[in-house]
C-alpha cells in the first residue's frame, strides 16, 4: 500500500529506472487523477472546434466530464459537465450547437458561461435559493495560446505561462506553416483505445528508438518507409539494409527537454529541396506571398518532429496532427488524433494530410497499430513481479546543455525524454493537494 | 442509372450475392492479395469515420485506400514483423440483406447494398463489427470487379482498438 505518502512514491522513480507499479497500480492511478490531472495544465481543445457562440465539444479532463463552448460574448469557456442540481451529465453529445445547455433530468438550463438561467417549477425552490450559486462549475483557470485551449482544475499552482514556457515555440512551428497564420481542428478525428497505461503513449511520442523494429512492417526491402507527405517522392530511410542497422537519419536525430516534462525531437525535413508537387509548390507560393520568401524558407526549414506538452498532448510535425491522451483506467487509455487543416493552404494539400493520417494514425493505420500492440504487450509483461523495474537508462549521463534553446539535448534514440517525464511526474505526485 | 429493387428490372440478385460471399470468403481465408485483385485499377476501399460521411477527402476516415495504398496494406499484412498480427486475426464475415440499389445494365455498373457482420478473434479476445456496406461493381467479362467498397460501421465514430485487417 502506498497510502499516498510522497516518500513512498519517490521510491518508485530512480535515475535510470521506474518501478512497474507506476504502470499497474490502480491506487497510484487514482492519485494521478488527483495530483496530475487534477492540478496540471491540460489541453482541452482548439478554438476552431467551437467557431460560433453556442458551439460546444465535450471531453474529459482526468475524471471530470467537461464542456468547452463558445459563449455569446465570444469567449471560450470550460465548464464541468455535471448538473448543479442532482448531478446528471448535462450535455451528452460529443459536439454540437446549443445556445442553452439543458439538463435532461429536471430541465435546469444554463447559459454557455455556466450561469443558471432557469429551473422548472421555480416556486418549489426553498427559501433563499440562490441561482447564482448554482451555475455549472467552471475550470478555475484557462490558458489560450494561438487558439490552443488549456485548462487547470486547480485554482492555484504554476501559471499557464510558467507551464507552457518555451513550448509556445513548438506551437508556433506548426501554426506558422498556415499561410493565414491560423489552423483548424475541423477535419474529423481518429480515436483509438488500448489496454495499457496512459504513460505508454506519452513515452512513445518522443521515442525514436522503436521505429526501425516496432514499425518494421511499414518498411520495404530497401529499408524505406512508404512516402508520407504531399510532394515527397519517397518515404524516409529507416533501416540501412546492408548493415542491418538503424539508418543514420534516425540515429543522429536529437531530442530536447525544457522542464515540466515537455520535450521534442528534431530534424524532420519539411522541405529538402526535392519535395515538390503541384499542391506543395502552390502552398509554398501561398506562404511566401503572406510572410515573404525569407520567412517562408525559415518556416520550411527543419526543426521539429514530435513535441510533447506534458502530460496530455502532443503535436506531430511530420504528418501534422494534434494528439490528446486520455487515461480511462490504470490499464485502459483513449487517444484522439486531430488532423490539422492549415488555413490558407491549398485544399488538395490539406486533403493530402487527411489521407496520410488515415494511413499513419487511424485505428486501422499501418503505423499506429503496431504501437498499440507494443503498449498492450507492455501492460501484459508488467504483470510480472519477478522483475520490478522498467529500464529507461539509455543515454543516462550523456545529456548536454543546449544554451541557444535554453534546453537539454540528447539523442532521440536515448531515453532522456522519458526520464524528464518521470521527473515531472514525481513533481506532481509528491504535491499533496 | 435506375433504382432497382431486389431482383427487379431483370437483375439476378443471386449473382451479386454470390460475388459478395466470395469476397467475404477471401477475407476470412486471409487471401488479401486475391481480395485486392477484385478491385478495378481505379478501385477504392472506404470505411468512413462518421455516419453519413459525404467525402473521404475533407475529413478523416478509418480506411480510404486506393490500389496503391491497398498494396502497401497487403504487403504489410504479409510482412513477418507485423506485430499487431502476431498472432493473426481470424475472422468470420456474414453478408446478408442484399439489395441491388442502382443498376445501369447497359453500362455494366451496379451498386449493391448489404449488411455485414464480422466477428474477429485474436490473442484471446473476440469482438464484433457490424454495418451496412455498399459495393459499386463493374461487369468485367463474366464476373464483377469492385469500383468502390464502402463500409458504414454502426459504431464508426467510436474509439477502436487496433484494426489490422479489412472489414
Amino acid at each position: 500500500m502506498l497510502n499516498g505518502y510522497t516518500e513512498d512514491i519517490a521510491k518508485l522513480i530512480e535515475p535510470g529506472r521506474v518501478h512497474r507499479r507506476v504502470y499497474t497500480d490502480p491506487e497510484l492511478f487514482e492519485l494521478e487523477m488527483e495530483r496530475i490531472f487534477g492540478s496540471a495544465w491540460l489541453f482541452v481543445g482548439h478554438t476552431s472546434q467551437v467557431p460560433k457562440p453556442g458551439d460546444y465539444i465535450t471531453t474529459e479532463l482526468g475524471r471530470q466530464p467537461v464542456i468547452m463552448c463558445r459563449h455569446s460574448d465570444g469567449s471560450v469557456q470550460v465548464l464541468v459537465n455535471r448538473c448543479s442540481h442532482r448531478g446528471a451529465k448535462v450535455v451528452n453529445e460529443r459536439r454540437g450547437h446549443a445556445p442553452r445547455l439543458v439538463c435532461c433530468y429536471h430541465g435546469w438550463s444554463y447559459d454557455t458561461d455556466g450561469s443558471l438561467l432557469s429551473v422548472a417549477v421555480p416556486e418549489g425552490c426553498c427559501k433563499g435559493f440562490d441561482k447564482e450559486a448554482f451555475g455549472l462549475a467552471r475550470a478555475p483557470r484557462i490558458g489560450d495560446y494561438r487558439g490552443f485551449i488549456f485548462a487547470n482544475l486547480a485554482a492555484t499552482g504554476p501559471s499557464f505561462e510558467d507551464h507552457i514556457g518555451s513550448m509556445k515555440g513548438n506551437i508556433d512551428d506548426l501554426v506558422d506553416r498556415a499561410p493565414d497564420g491560423t489552423l483548424a481542428l475541423d477535419v474529423g478525428m481518429h480515436r483509438y483505445v488500448y489496454n495499457g497505461n496512459w504513460k505508454l503513449q506519452v513515452e512513445n511520442v518522443l521515442d525514436s528508438y522503436h521505429v526501425p523494429f516496432g514499425h518494421a512492417s511499414t518498411v520495404n526491402k530497401e529499408g524505406v518507409q512508404f512516402a508520407r507527405r504531399e510532394g515527397d517522392q519517397k518515404g524516409a530511410a529507416v533501416i540501412e539494409t546492408k548493415k542491418q542497422q538503424t539508418a543514420g537519419s534516425w540515429k543522429d536525430r536529437k531530442s530536447y527537454i525544457v522542464g515540466n516534462g515537455h520535450g521534442w525531437t528534431s530534424n524532420t525535413m519539411l522541405d529538402d529541396g526535392k519535395r515538390s508537387s503541384q499542391a506543395f509548390d502552390e502552398y509554398k507560393r501561398a506562404l511566401a506571398n503572406k510572410v515573404g520568401a525569407e520567412r517562408a524558407m525559415q518556416i520550411l526549414t527543419p526543426r521539429l518532429h514530435n513535441s510533447l506538452i506534458y502530460p496530455n498532448m502532443s503535436i506531430m510535425g511530420l504528418n501534422i496532427h494534434v494528439r490528446v491522451i486520455k487515461p480511462l483506467a490504470v490499464d485502459r487509455t483513449e487517444v484522439t488524433i486531430y488532423p490539422i487543416r492549415l488555413c490558407g493552404a491549398p485544399e488538395s494539400m490539406n486533403f493530402g494530410n487527411i489521407r496520410l493520417l488515415n494511413v499513419t494514425h487511424s485505428a486501422a493505420s499501418f503505423v499506429q497499430t503496431d504501437d498499440l500492440e507494443s503498449f498492450v504487450r507492455t501492460q501484459k509483461g508488467l504483470r510480472s513481479n519477478l522483475t520490478d523495474w522498467v529500464d529507461i537508462s539509455r543515454g543516462l549521463g550523456d545529456e548536454e546543455p543546449e544554451r541557444e534553446l535554453n534546453a537539454t539535448r540528447g539523442l532521440a534514440t536515448h531515453e532522456m525524454v522519458v526520464r524528464a517525464q518521470y521527473k515531472a511526474w514525481l513533481g506532481y505526485m509528491r504535491e499533496a493537494i | 442509372m435506375e433504382a432497382a429493387g431486389s431482383g427487379g428490372a431483370g437483375i439476378d440478385r443471386a449473382a451479386f450475392e454470390e460475388f459478395l460471399i466470395h469476397e467475404a470468403t477471401l477475407l476470412d481465408a486471409r487471401r488479401f492479395r486475391d481480395w485486392m485483385a477484385l478491385f478495378t485499377d481505379d478501385g477504392t476501399y472506404w470505411v468512413p469515420a462518421v455516419p453519413d460521411q459525404r467525402s473521404p477527402f475533407d475529413q478523416a476516415s478509418l480506411f480510404y485506400d486506393d490500389r496503391d495504398l491497398m498494396k502497401t496494406r497487403v504487403d504489410r499484412l504479409e510482412h513477418p514483423l507485423i506485430h499487431v498480427q502476431t498472432p493473426p486475426s481470424r475472422t468470420a464475415h456474414l453478408v446478408g440483406n442484399v439489395i441491388v440499389e442502382q443498376a445501369d445494365a447497359p453500362g455494366g455498373e451496379f451498386v449493391v447494398g448489404s449488411t455485414v457482420i464480422m466477428v474477429e478473434y485474436r490473442d484471446d479476445a473476440q469482438r464484433m463489427f457490424a454495418g451496412r456496406q455498399h459495393h459499386r461493381l463493374r461487369r468485367v467479362g463474366a464476373g464483377f470487379r469492385i469500383v468502390q467498397k464502402r463500409v458504414d460501421l454502426i459504431n464508426c465514430d467510436s474509439a477502436f482498438e487496433a484494426i489490422a485487417v479489412p472489414i
